[in-house]
């Protein structure tokens, strides 16, 4: 993985030396919190509903196990024992002290991490599919892009006060988008042009929050050696343009929807016809420089054997069956396959890992993987490269460590924002709802029954939980002080995209979990196969039948009723 | 729900973000039994707005919020400032946190 040189280092380190004073200066009271605010939430540090929060950026979700040991270490000593995974594979510590924030933010640097890109409206840090660098139907290994993409966007100067927040996403596997790039400000997906040459499909204005949108092409095809000047220019266009005036207006989605997408296109293309100086054009050398920091780890030389996989998935060891099932997944090297930890365990917040779990977790990473562990954007961790035939030895481990369970991709491996539990912009609770679905829906054979099927949840509309994009979403909604929540039917974030809908009126906090139960098992009965997933499901037949199990109605005014 | 019968002021310590409730005598607790009833919202506004100024160092973004007091209770009328009051609802790794406060 990449290693800083001394310029990451040192703009690091010195960061942390300015946030240091002015944490001085804020507990001595010379700063108020009006002016610290701004500072602190350069720093990831946010104020929490009981606490301070700090997110910690990790770019791309890849982490060596000396990172993880390091938060391991962090969350034992300044924090609750725990950290927990976002949705867009950071990490975050919800108990921090402000005095001991310029610490952990000196022991970060000592690994090579920082908070900053994860709050503010900057460039926030750099997203990638999870399995990046060993996915077999990747055309080749995004991750250099990411980081060339995170040197250019640390401290930009010209891009450090954008209107809003702003995200970028980067996948180069067309034929299953696992970064979610049509939901981001902007999505580069790699893609081969009809000579083979490699570039980038960009996708403009996509976004999740109070106005979901679906990302439009802006260019279908540009050479890689372009990424930066053309990044540079939408965001110049989005800069000058973009609204200011109005929070919930600002950011780019809603620049290209109000320009429409041609528009945007011909603002953003004049300017790079403009602007692109080959001092922008990414060499070939320097492209190779990155690159090689993600060369592949020394696997050996296995004979592939597609049945060993098969053998495990149905061999007497039903627990490990599962698990090979559902958490592990193909790897483009022959004997090797990718895990995924869940961290989705009932009675446990979804995401929340243990500093003994952390430490562990890096030994494994150690002894299975080469070193390397991955955030999912699911709040998942992966590990990338498992020899398969020393899966079942790892699972036992993991099972050992309560990190076992066989629910990647399934009901109980719901996505779920902090909610009104942490967060302070939050209407609902979103972890108890999370909880109650594991706790009930926690039987193997059902899971297995009802299939891939994802819940996502959010405690408000700003939808870090990517329930529009959920197939079943739950969003926390405020009725005069209480917890209500809507739910949404058909939301998918990947290829092929769609955000959900509405199902009908707001329920109860005791109702909802109940709603839930009652739509699958009309999907259970109304599917035409076991073969035909739940959402082709509610998109083959539409919203009726799930009005009238949980509504008692399919009658819209009934569904929709009192809200 | 009984309805709103006072107004407390409220906001988080600076030091570690805890929920903060201010007292009758002008000093800060971490308990919203010891917080100072008030009669209504202009005094709440009032003492806020002060707090905002004189209490800055020790207290982050002071407000004034309806309870429904009675005996020695104070009961927040809100899901937001019911878990403001008693933490988080849900299972926390180490809740006896370890750190020295
Ligand atoms: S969706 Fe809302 S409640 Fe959930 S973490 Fe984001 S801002 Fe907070």
């Amino acid at each position: 993985m990449y290693q800083y040189d001394d310029y990451d280092r040192r703009i690091i380190i010195e960061r942390a030396q300015q946030f240091r004073g002015q944490v001085a200066r804020r507990l001595s009271g010379e700063i108020t919190e009006e002016e610290f605010k701004p500072l602190r939430l350069q720093n990831g540090l946010y104020m929490q509903l009981h606490a301070y929060m700090l997110r910690v950026a990790i770019p791309y979700g890849l982490l060596s196990s000396k990172q993880v040991r390091k938060l391991a270490h962090i969350a034992r000593t300044y924090d609750k024992g725990y950290a927990h995974l976002t949705t867009r594979q950071n990490i975050q510590y919800n108990w921090p002290r402000l005095a001991n924030v310029p610490v952990i933010l000196d022991e970060l640097a000592s690994v090579e991490m920082h908070a900053v890109q994860t709050s503010g409206n900057c460039v926030r840090n750099i997203t990638s599919d999870h399995f990046a660098g060993i996915a077999r139907d990747e055309i080749e290994d995004p991750r250099p892009y990411c980081e060339i993409l995170r040197q250019w966007s640390t401290f930009h100067p010209e891009f450090a006060h954008l209107p809003r927040k702003f995200k970028i996403a980067v996948t180069a596997a067309p034929g299953e988008d696992r970064a979610a790039v049509r939901f981001h400000d902007i999505g580069l997906r790699m893609v081969e042009n009809a000579q083979g040459e490699r570039g980038f499909e960009v996708l403009v204005g996509g976004g999740l929050g109070r106005t979901p949108v679906i990302a439009e092409v802006v260019r279908d095809f540009l050479p890689k050696r372009h990424m930066l000047s053309y990044i540079e220019s939408i965001l110049r266009v989005y800069n000058l343009a973009g609204r200011r005036d109005n929070k919930h207006k600002a950011r780019i989605k809603i620049l290209v929807t109000a320009l429409g997408v041609e528009e945007f296109r011909r603002r953003v293309e004049e300017d790079w016809e403009k602007s692109r100086t080959p001092a922008l054009e990414l060499p070939d050398a320097e492209v190779a420089r990155v690159s090689a920091f993600f060369a592949p780890p020394p696997y050996e030389n296995i004979a592939a054997d597609p049945d060993r996989l098969i053998s495990l998935g149905l061999g007497r060891d039903r627990d490990l069956g599962n698990w090979v099932k559902n958490n592990v997944f193909p790897h483009k090297v022959p004997g090797y396959s990718a895990v995924v930890i869940s961290v989705k365990k009932p009675g446990i917040p979804p995401g929340d890992v243990s500093d003994t779990q952390l430490d562990a977790i890096a030994d494994i990473a150690d002894r299975f993987s080469f070193g390397h562990t991955v955030v999912t954007h699911t709040q998942n961790l992966v590990l990338p490269d498992v020899k398969t035939s020393e899966l079942p030895r790892l699972h036992a481990e993991l099972r050992a460590l309560d990190l076992g369970e066989a629910n990647v991709g399934k009901l109980t491996d719901v996505i779920t924002c902090p909610g009104l539990d942490y967060c302070d912009l939050a209407n609902a609770r979103s972890i108890p709802l999370s909880l109650e679905i594991a706790e009930r829906f926690d039987r193997i054979d059902y899971l297995n029954d009802v299939g891939d099927v994802s819940i996502k949840i959010s405690g408000c509309i700003n939808a870090c939980g990517h329930h529009h994009v959920g197939n079943i979403g739950i969003l926390g909604i405020d009725k005069r002080g209480e917890e209500f929540y809507q739910l949404m039917l058909g939301g998918s974030p990947g290829n092929d995209a769609s955000i959900g809908k509405i199902l009908g009126r707001a329920l109860a906090q005791n109702e909802i979990v109940d709603a839930v139960e009652k739509v699958l098992g009309r999907y259970l009965e109304i599917r035409d196969s076991i073969d035909e997933r739940f959402l082709d499901t509610v998109r083959r037949v539409g919203f009726d039948p799930f009005k009238e199990a949980v509504y008692g109605s399919a009658d819209p005014l009934e569904a929709a009723g009192g809200d | 729900m009984p309805a709103a019968n006072h107004w407390i002021v409220t906001g988080n310590f600076t030091d570690d973000g805890a929920v903060a409730w201010r007292r009758a005598d002008g000093t800060w607790s971490r308990a919203i039994a010891e917080a100072g009833l008030l009669a209504d919202e202009a005094s709440a506004k009032a003492i806020a707005a002060r707090a905002v100024a004189a209490e800055q160092r020790e207290i982050c973004d002071p407000y004034g919020i309806e309870v429904f007091a009675e005996g020695t209770t104070i009961d927040p009328l809100t899901a937001r400032q019911r878990i403001r009051a008693n933490g988080p609802t849900t299972p926390i790794r180490r809740p006896d946190s370890g750190i020295s406060r």
